[in-house]
């Protein structure tokens, strides 16, 4: 068998674009209105990635902790932006709350696996930490924007539950239960249903990267559970810490509900 | 002022800032309490203040200026949970938590992380007389009563705590007339037994005849008028009282 991977030429990467073109014009055909989003989307994947390859090369290469460092600072950077950009009522603190909730779950996970786990040699090695922490990020910033908005929703529609709540007595952190605990619930559903739908449904990324790269599939299978697990545990720490402090700043410093 | 105001709120202002980035007054230096085993009706047309002025006393809104007090103390240096237990607010559209009438009835028990009120014991009972909450209802799905008897429930579970005053936001405008008056009936037996002090915010003034000892007239963020209602409603002193009253009643003058 096989085991070094086979290189892609330009030529066949035109060949692959060419069902970019198949797409705009199925697009066009049905008048869906999406041409100038497949082109501009394709082509911002083409720009972004070569740039990522070409900085991924350059960090292997350098084997600095400061590099790999300061990528990660870059990516969580850009997923609590994108998360900012997606979350439309944004609570008080928003960028405080889930930047150090980022900070501390998906930077907690993947340190946990990658020193206590795996045992990385140097604890840095960017061809590992990189893209586990790619992923991470990726999965937690999910979780994180569906636990805003849903804390956000349910703050909305149980205004009045939670008033009364207050009126009868209650402590702010007992009149939110309801309402964290169900945008604790849509942060997680996500990678609850992949992990029961892993290798029934789909063949996860990671794993079928691994393979493909030739490594033997019970070793990606491996990994592929445990990056699950990483995600799972980095997803709920990072929703834990948003909500935990954030519903207090859906109340005032005595106690009520902020006017909306 | 004496001390004899269970619930008072002295030269409260309120001010919210508006569309166009000034400052809006909602309450200018309003002064009004209410004493134990007395009805204070306040009426005035809507966006005169009520509403807000009725959310200070318990604390869902701080005044920007003045304040508000309990027994003469400072509501401030109450914690919420325990000032709010003491002086509820029940609302004009009636809210019970999914589950049963009983359920309802210790949600302020189960929220304040106390034993649940003893449903049988002769003090409950009285009040669950009062309130003419049927024990029938008990087991029935809360959400599944009329308003009426939604009402009832929610005036009851507010009073089943340490509650000392109670705050009534319309709680009788998404009422039919003979429930409204039953509920006013309610309210005043409830003073008068219990000793409780009610401030009841209502455009109603049928209502508040019925039940009120005093009532005070509130336009635009002030209080015109306060005196004994039949007084208030039937001589009023200020001005701006007769237009308010003689745009609320009906033309036949007939106001009971």
């Amino acid at each position: 068998m096989n085991t070094t991977i086979i290189d892609l030429s330009l030529w066949d990467l035109v060949t692959v674009y060419s069902l970019l073109l198949m797409s705009i014009a199925l697009a066009h055909l049905l008048r869906a209105g999406q041409s100038r989003d497949i082109f501009w989307s394709g082509l911002r994947m083409f720009v972004q990635l070569l740039v990522v390859g070409y900085v991924l090369h350059l960090v292997f290469a350098l084997e600095s902790a400061l590099a790999v460092f300061l990528i990660l600072i870059v990516m969580s950077g850009f997923a609590v932006q994108t998360i900012g950009a997606r979350v439309e009522k944004k609570m008080p603190n928003f960028y405080r709350v889930v930047g150090s909730a980022m900070l501390f779950g998906c930077g907690g996970m993947t340190f946990f696996f990658c020193t206590l786990v795996i045992g990385l040699e140097p604890w840095y090695d960017p061809r590992y930490l990189i893209p586990l922490a790619g992923m991470v990020i990726g999965n937690s910033m999910t979780g994180a924007s569906l636990a805003t908005e849903r804390l956000a929703a349910e703050f909305h529609e149980r205004r009045e539950e939670i008033e009364t709540a207050l009126c009868l007595g209650s402590s702010v952190k007992l009149s939110a239960e309801p309402a964290v605990s169900s945008a604790f619930r849509a942060a997680l559903i996500p990678s609850i249903n992949a992990m029961a739908a892993m290798g029934l449904v789909f063949l996860p990324g990671m794993m079928t990267g691994q393979i493909l790269s030739g490594t033997e599939p019970l070793i990606a299978v491996k990994y592929q559970i445990a990056i699950m697990c990483v995600i799972t545990g980095s997803v709920a720490l990072t929703a834990f810490i948003i909500l935990r402090f954030g519903y207090r700043s859906y109340f005032t410093s005595y106690q009520s509900l902020r006017e909306q | 002022m004496n001390c004899r105001e269970l619930l008072l709120a002295e030269d409260v202002t309120v001010s919210r800032p508006g569309n166009d980035g000034s400052f809006e007054r909602i309450l200018e230096k309003t002064t009004l309490g209410v004493t134990p085993g007395e009805v204070l009706a306040v009426a005035g047309p809507s966006g005169s203040g009520k509403s807000t002025l009725l959310r200070l006393y318990n604390r869902l809104l701080e005044p920007d200026s003045g304040q508000v007090l309990l027994s003469g103390k400072d509501i401030r240096t109450i914690s919420p949970p325990v000032l709010r237990a003491q002086v509820p607010l029940v609302a004009q559209k009636p809210y019970l938590f999914p589950g049963t009438v009983s359920n309802n009835l210790r949600a302020s028990a189960r929220l304040r992380r106390v034993e649940p009120p003893e449903l049988h014991s002769p003090e409950t009972k009285s009040l669950v007389e009062m309130c003419r909450v049927e024990t029938s209802w008990l087991d029935r799905d809360a959400r599944k009563l009329s308003v009426g008897q939604q009402q009832r429930v929610c005036l009851l579970r507010a009073l089943l705590g340490p509650c000392k005053a109670l705050l009534l936001d319309e709680p009788t405008s998404a009422l039919d007339r003979q429930t409204g008056v039953q509920m006013a009936q309610t309210f005043k037996l409830l003073t008068k037994e219990k000793g409780l002090a009610i401030i009841l915010v209502t455009h109603d003034l049928e209502i508040a005849e019925i039940c009120a000892d005093r009532i005070a007239l509130m336009i635009s963020g002030s209080v015109i008028e306060t005196g004994p209602v039949t007084q208030v409603l039937n001589a009023p002193q200020a001005e701006a009282s007769r237009q308010f009253l003689s745009s609320a009643v009906p033309d036949n003058g007939d106001v009971a």
